[in-house]
């Protein structure tokens, strides 16, 4: 099955944030979500960057392709395959 | 904060805008950011077809060949949909100056909210309950 790691925005009109999640290449836009690994807030100053290290390493290693911004997130967070 | 001099509006908003942003690190980022809270503030001006194109990419992160194809149409057609929205957003942006004006407050009602939590610490006497509901209605009007 091929997964993508996406982010997902959350949190109220003007106010956004954004969780990272695991979810079916397939069935984008329907809401459902393999896995929650980690969040982006942009809220505070400064931004708020968080990943469960762990899973989002197994997930790369297992060939989840992330989005160009979530790629851009693992970046910042230092977190490699 | 505006210097009449400046001719190129736009350059000057997009520096208020990185100043206010600067919560942000690396330029995808702020960009994501910025592209929310324009649709926050102006998507109800777009159409419906627009809204949800929008929506696909900036809410569900889906890549352009993924909303082009869940729509029948091509990946370049998707692009230019994009453009001519994000293009329309600054514009609106460039006139009212509403995310603008969104930020500067909220930055503004944040010192506040800290400048209270100090003096509350050095004198635990005070009286600043009405102040504290001041800072939450602000809060829900901005």
């Amino acid at each position: 099955m091929a997964v993508k790691i996406r982010l997902k925005r959350m949190g109220q009109k003007k106010s956004p944030f954004y969780r990272v999640v695991v979810a079916d290449e397939r069935a984008p836009r329907d809401g459902r979500f393999i896995e929650e690994i980690g969040y982006y807030n942009p809220n505070v100053d400064p931004s708020e960057i968080k990943f469960n290290a762990e899973a989002a390493k197994k997930w790369l290693s297992t060939g989840a392709q992330p989005t160009e911004t979530v790629a851009k997130l693992l970046k910042i967070a230092g977190i490699e395959k | 904060m505006y210097d009449s001099k400046v001719g190129n509006k736009r350059r000057l908003v997009s520096r208020l805008l990185s100043c206010v942003f600067g919560s942000c690190r690396g330029e995808i980022m702020d960009e994501i950011f910025k592209q929310t809270l324009l649709y926050d503030f102006y998507g109800e001006l777009l159409t419906e077809h627009q809204k949800s194109v929008y929506e696909d990419f900036i809410f569900q992160d889906l890549s352009l060949s993924e909303i082009a194809s869940l729509r029948g149409i091509s990946r370049q057609g998707v692009f230019d949909l994009l453009h001519r929205i994000n293009k329309s957003l600054e514009n609106y942006e460039e006139k009212l100056h509403l995310v603008e004006r969104f930020l500067l407050l909220k930055k503004d009602v944040t010192a506040i909210e800290a400048e209270l939590t100090r003096l509350k610490a050095s004198d635990p006497d005070a009286d600043v309950s009405e102040m504290e509901q001041i800072i939450t209605h602000m809060r829900e009007m901005i």
